[in-house]
């Protein structure tokens, strides 16, 4: 069985995650925030890839991002959960691929990925007053992108690397 | 008896008849005495008015007006930078550079900006960087070609700033949203709605004097201190340019 990390150039597109963080494209934004692109690149990879590579993915890209921004509060350890809880559930059969449970599990990451940013952000005394609304609409906005953009993630590795799990 | 017949004499129907007008005249120029002329200057200026200098004489004013302030700022200034020179708080500027802001991300888990200029240009951390409007935070890391700028409303952003008219000083303290907190150490601050919220006069870390935005609401029962919110005057959403003021270290 063939493996998406085998494929280098399949790791390389991670690092469009940080290009679009950065551009934040004003027509994907909902009011004034942007979707979680990391839980929109890892989601496709983890389900296909496996808890492991999905965890060291997720790690990967958190500690990339974490580079981004100023201060102390990481990313690392949510996207490293996110990824090893997706890939154990690629790994059942038969294999998630429908829009629904897609965007169900975006939804649910981008959730958990907020949740951790707030609470840290809350344990280093940093009160934000627009937390709340961050997270719902950053949730949301994942979730509603997830099925198009992880459904198309996922038929382009299967196409493009012959031999994947599905 | 001939006095008393004269001293009680009323005047003649035929005198009052021709002295009624000169009274008349006596009190209008009476009036005229007690109101400063005010009827006969407005009668003067509804006559005159089509002959009133026309908008040109008003614009040579307001341009000498300018002139006036412009010459006075910067004698103003000249001034400000000899004295701080003489308190040994120049901790002057460098230069000013202009950068264009390459990533914008005013809203959402982080509030920052990224310049298209960096250590190359002299950017180093800690310099302010301005937009039209005010000061819209510092510059918190560098790279060659670039900078990142963490802004004023981000939550982990602390300054201190000062409050002109109540000659107060006060923490500005990003919560994330639009509009800073003020947090103040003083009980009584005598801050209102309004007042300008300024870099202190005396601050080494960032220019001074620089306007940062008007005090919206106070809440006077905050607890240990009163608070707060502040509107910032320089909009981070509409720059696409703005002006880095490098500082000697």
């Amino acid at each position: 069985m063939s493996s998406l990390v085998r494929h280098r150039w399949t790791l390389a597109t991670a690092l469009l995650v940080p290009l679009l963080v950065l551009a934040a494209p004003a027509p994907l934004r909902l009011a004034g925030v942007p979707p979680c692109w990391a839980v929109l690149w890892l989601l496709p990879w983890a389900l296909v890839d496996g808890p492991l590579t999905g965890a060291v993915a997720g790690l990967g890209l958190g500690v990339l991002l974490d580079g981004l921004h100023p201060g102390f509060i990481t990313q690392a350890p949510a996207l490293t959960l996110l990824g090893w809880w997706w890939g154990r559930l690629g790994r059942r059969s038969p294999p998630i691929e429908r829009s629904f449970n897609l965007g169900l599990l975006a939804l649910l990451g981008a959730a958990l990925q907020g949740g951790a940013i707030w609470l840290q952000q809350l344990w280093w005394g940093e009160t934000h007053g627009a937390g709340l609304h961050t997270l719902l609409a950053q949730t949301l906005l994942t979730g509603l992108l997830a099925p198009l953009v992880c459904s198309l993630q996922l038929l382009l590795w299967r196409q493009l690397v012959p031999g994947l799990r599905t | 008896m001939a006095l008393q017949g004269r001293g009680l004499r009323l005047p003649s129907r035929r005198l009052v008849t021709l002295a009624w007008p000169w009274l008349l005249l006596l009190l209008i120029f009476t009036a005229v005495r007690l109101s400063k002329g005010a009827a006969v200057i407005d009668a003067y200026a509804l006559l005159t008015r089509p002959f009133w200098p026309g908008s040109a004489q008003s614009e040579w004013l307001t341009a000498a007006q300018q002139l006036d302030r412009q010459a006075r700022l910067q004698q103003l200034e000249t001034d400000n930078q000899r004295l701080r020179q003489l308190l040994d708080l120049d901790r002057a500027d460098a230069g000013v550079v202009s950068a264009p802001v390459i990533s914008r991300q005013a809203q959402g888990w982080w509030q920052q900006l990224v310049l298209g200029r960096g250590s190359l240009q002299g950017l180093s951390p800690g310099d302010a960087v301005i937009a039209p409007g005010g000061l819209l935070g510092r510059v918190a890391s560098v790279t060659p070609t670039t900078a990142s700028v963490l802004l004023l409303t981000d939550p982990s952003s602390r300054i201190g700033v000062w409050v002109g008219r109540a000659q107060r000083h006060g923490l500005l303290v990003g919560v994330g949203t639009s509009r800073p907190l003020l947090r103040f150490i003083d009980q009584d601050v005598g801050v209102r709605p309004g007042d300008v919220v300024s870099t202190s006069p005396a601050s080494t870390l960032l220019p001074p004097n620089l306007t940062i935005g008007v005090v919206q609401s106070v809440n006077e029962r905050a607890v240990p201190a009163p608070e707060a919110v502040v509107q910032l005057s320089a909009p981070v959403d509409a720059v696409d340019w703005v002006q880095v003021r490098l500082v000697r270290p």
